[in-house]
């Protein structure tokens, strides 16, 4: 693959026949003559999802958008994946739960221009984090916000069209686009991604202070019209064998409150060498109208170790994808994700953490509130045990709290284990809060009103998953958020 | 402090809420287990006698005039306390008869000891007096510092003066020991019409009574009972205690599940406690736990009902001869 055929000039995606891509690709699917739009689940040349592809690639060709050898696997290999996918429908599996159809009737504009214009950032520039940190506006890094300087010197955090480092190029091409099992979001996003941040951390190279990174979209919509802008970033962090770094990612708008209109299409890969370590925190308030659409793609090499935290309260319809491939023995995975619905949105998950080598130990606590009738958390959680994962200690809880009448939560956990010798356990339930009854009788007993207690317990339910974020100073500001959203329900 | 243990009123089995009893003459004086001894009167045959007469009893009509005063405990009598009378009760959901006629009572500075095999009912009776939710009283009374304890809600319970100590004690996820122990101790602080305690100030607080149970200040930033040993669990119950403090304080098998160390510090942090005015009743099944926090009644529970009533030698007498000795 690392061959520079591979890497023409920025694709075009000039006529999406299938027959031109079959010429080009022996991969992609060439028995599709027929029409394909009658059928929802054919498998390529959905025309909306090609019209948005084009307008992508469109937009690649501007001048502001990066170029490099790997950027342009990534876009030819994306335009490839796309052309078998269509638009999801409840009729897909992996959307069976989830609404995406506001989308599909936006105008959908790719955000083409990085921002210029610094007056429209002070609301960002208010809030810097404890250094370093990295601000991404519509997936263009904006170093005048940005402060990485207190990152170890070989350590590279930047455009991948920067790397100067031949040795670091080269892992970087090896890994981009390697995933294979990306859905359409996935695809838009490598097409439209106008630039990819690169953290490379090297063998041996602990990272003390956590990277922090803060997403922003520049542009919005109203709710009235139907223009949508969409953005892309995208962020490859390449840890190697032994190599240790926090990951601090937050989603943010200026205002979770205020009704901006736009679509961030997300993606976060992640390798981790040999008994390396990240931990992530990964913060989602995007405002009340947007479009969260995420990916996570992770793989880990032996004895490494992954620790994420999500917290999702914002937008419209926020939808994380969470792929954690093991790629060798003794790994250490645990995933801690709390969803808050205080309106009338969709919070979904869809996790899947393959194991197919022994000894690993995964641990997944799922936890959400809905608190408005219609709100809705989709948690489809899957942990997969091929035969060679011997001894695994797998485990998975997910706990649901509904306050409102029609509140909705789907979950479908799900544990597939082939090999024997393992040990695994989950659970599910889904509960309003007169069933915390023992916690409850616990602080009444100590004279506390029941008003008191109930705010402390509703509080309490999310904070078990934010007092696992490593970052203190994150942590209080997520907590007090959530207590913001929490407030008037409580 | 530890000798005020020994402060009781000697009215000897009328704890078993006989009025009659409760008339004669008794004092406050600083009795020792073997003048209590020399005093009891133990007797079924009379506690049935008094069971019919508690029913026309009435806390107010108690008057205890101490005959001598070598120790005032602060002028007056002590206080009745607590007492219940016929006290019945079911599991909520199977409505599964536990209680059935329950009765005792308690005065000020008395130390009394439930004991009674698994299943006898001592523990619901403790969860019954705090008002647990899984139960369901059916018939009789209580009444706590001359007011119905029944009609009130759990918190009333709490901030009126009764402590319960919980056997298992809950695990809360998310609440922060010292967050919880300010709530607890502002509702008291509200109460009393006091303002309430900012984090800082409650931590200046907390920090100072945490010896008392022999903990380390990081006991407290992290969360109630979650990941608590059993003997942890136990120490944070009379940590509570301390910062709250009570009236009655119910200790529910404080001594399950400690090694003799942790059973050591538990009783004398509840021995520190301990003052004339305050009363404690213990629910266990071991002996041990009073050779450390010595009672002044010990009462045996049976099948739902208090069966027998006798100072510290009965807890001896069932160390040796176990619950069929004393039945018998």
């Amino acid at each position: 693959m690392a061959s520079s055929s591979t890497f023409p000039p920025p694709c075009r995606l000039p006529h999406f026949t299938p027959k031109s891509i079959s010429s080009s690709k022996p991969r992609t699917k060439t028995k599709f003559p027929v029409r394909p739009i009658s059928t929802p689940r054919a498998s390529f040349s959905d025309p909306f999802v090609i019209q948005i592809a084009e307008t992508l690639e469109d937009s690649n060709s501007t001048l502001s958008s990066k170029q490099s050898p790997p950027l342009d696997k990534l876009r030819e290999t994306s335009s490839q994946s796309l052309l078998s996918k269509s638009w999801p429908s409840r009729k897909d599996e992996r959307f069976r739960f989830t609404d995406t159809s506001f989308i599909k009737r936006s105008q959908i504009h790719p955000v083409l221009n990085p921002p210029n214009s610094e007056s429209n950032l002070i609301d960002i520039s208010s809030d810097i984090p404890q250094s370093p940190n990295l601000v991404i506006v519509d997936g263009y890094i904006v170093p005048s916000l940005s402060k990485i300087s207190e990152l170890p010197e070989n350590v590279y955090v930047g455009s991948i069209s920067d790397i100067s480092s031949v040795e670091i190029m080269e892992k970087v091409t090896k890994f981009v686009s390697d995933f294979q099992e990306g859905d359409l979001f996935w695809s838009l996003n490598g097409i439209g991604a106008p630039d990819a941040t690169v953290v490379f951390v090297p063998s041996g190279c602990h990272v003390e202070k956590p990277l922090s990174f803060r997403f922003y979209s520049s542009e919005s919509g109203d709710t009235e019209s139907t223009h949508l802008p969409m953005s892309n970033p995208r962020v490859l962090i390449l840890v190697e064998k032994g190599g240790e770094i926090g990951i601090i990612e937050e989603h943010l708008s200026g205002n979770e409150e205020e009704e901006k209109c736009y679509w961030e299409n997300s993606v976060m890969e992640v390798f981790i060498g040999e008994g390396g370590k990240v931990t992530h925190s990964y913060i989602q308030q995007q405002a009340a109208n947007a479009a969260h659409i995420k990916w996570t793609y992770v793989q880990q090499e032996s004895s490494s170790t992954y620790e994420l935290v999500e917290i999702s309260s914002g937008g419209k319809l926020g939808r994380h994808n969470l792929h954690i491939q093991q790629v060798g023995p003794d790994t250490v995975t645990e995933v801690s994700t709390f969803q808050l619905c205080v309106r009338a949105q969709t919070q979904d998950l869809h996790s899947r953490i393959f194991l197919q080598h022994p000894r690993g130990t995964t641990r997944q606590l799922h936890k959400c509130i809905v608190a408005h009738s219609l709100g809705q958390v989709v948690f489809d959680g899957n942990v997969e045990l091929i035969r060679p994962a011997q001894e695994t200690d797998a485990n998975q809880l997910s706990r649901s709290l509904l306050l409102e009448p029609g509140a909705t939560v789907n979950v479908v956990p799900n544990l597939q284990i082939k090999p024997d010798g393992v040990q695994c356990s989950h659970g599910a339930t889904i509960c309003g809060l007169d069933e915390e009854d023992e916690q409850l009788f616990y602080l009444l007993a100590r004279g506390i009103d029941t008003k008191t207690a109930r705010k402390a317990l509703l509080f309490a339910f999310g904070a078990e998953v934010t007092e696992r974020l490593p970052c203190e100073s994150l942590r209080k500001k997520v907590d007090s958020h959530i207590q913001r959203l929490l407030e008037p329900i409580a | 402090m530890s000798s005020l243990l020994h402060f009781s009123t000697p009215s000897p089995s009328s704890r078993l809420s006989s009025s009659s009893f409760r008339n004669s003459p008794s004092n406050s004086l600083l009795f020792t287990k073997s003048t209590l001894r020399s005093i009891r009167l133990p007797s079924i045959s009379r506690r049935f006698n008094q069971n019919r007469l508690s029913l026309t009893a009435n806390a107010s009509s108690v008057v205890d005039s101490p005959t001598t005063s070598a120790v005032d405990s602060g002028g007056g009598s002590p206080k009745l306390l607590l007492e219940v009378k016929d006290l019945t009760a079911v599991i909520a959901e199977s409505q599964l008869p536990i209680l059935k006629g329950v009765n005792l009572v308690i005065y000020e500075g008395e130390v009394h000891a439930v004991m009674g095999k698994n299943g006898s009912g001592k523990s619901t009776f403790s969860k019954v007096l705090v008002g647990h939710p899984d139960y369901e009283v059916t018939g009789g009374s209580v009444v706590f510092k001359g007011e119905n304890l029944l009609d009130m809600d759990p918190e009333e319970r709490s901030l009126a003066g009764l402590f319960m100590s919980f056997q298992s004690p809950i695990a809360i996820p998310g609440v922060s020991n010292i967050d919880f122990l300010n709530m607890a101790y502002n509702a008291r602080r509200k109460k009393l019409g006091l303002p309430e305690l900012g984090p800082l100030e409650f931590y200046d607080f907390i920090s100072r009574r945490l010896k008392i149970v022999k903990m380390d200040t990081n006991f407290l930033n992290r969360n109630v009972n979650e990941g608590f040993s059993g003997g942890e669990r136990k120490r944070n119950e009379i940590l509570q205690l301390a910062v709250l403090g009570a009236d009655l304080a119910i200790l529910d098998e404080i001594d399950s599940g400690l090694d003799v160390d942790a059973l050591q510090d538990v009783a004398e942090a509840v021995n520190g406690l301990l003052t004339p005015k305050n009363s404690v009743l213990m629910i266990t099944h071991y002996q041990r736990l009073l050779d450390y926090i010595k009672p002044s009644y010990v009462h045996i529970m049976e099948d739902g009902k208090i069966v027998k009533t006798g100072d510290s030698s009965l807890a001896q007498q069932l160390e040796k001869e176990g619950y069929k000795g004393i039945s018998a």
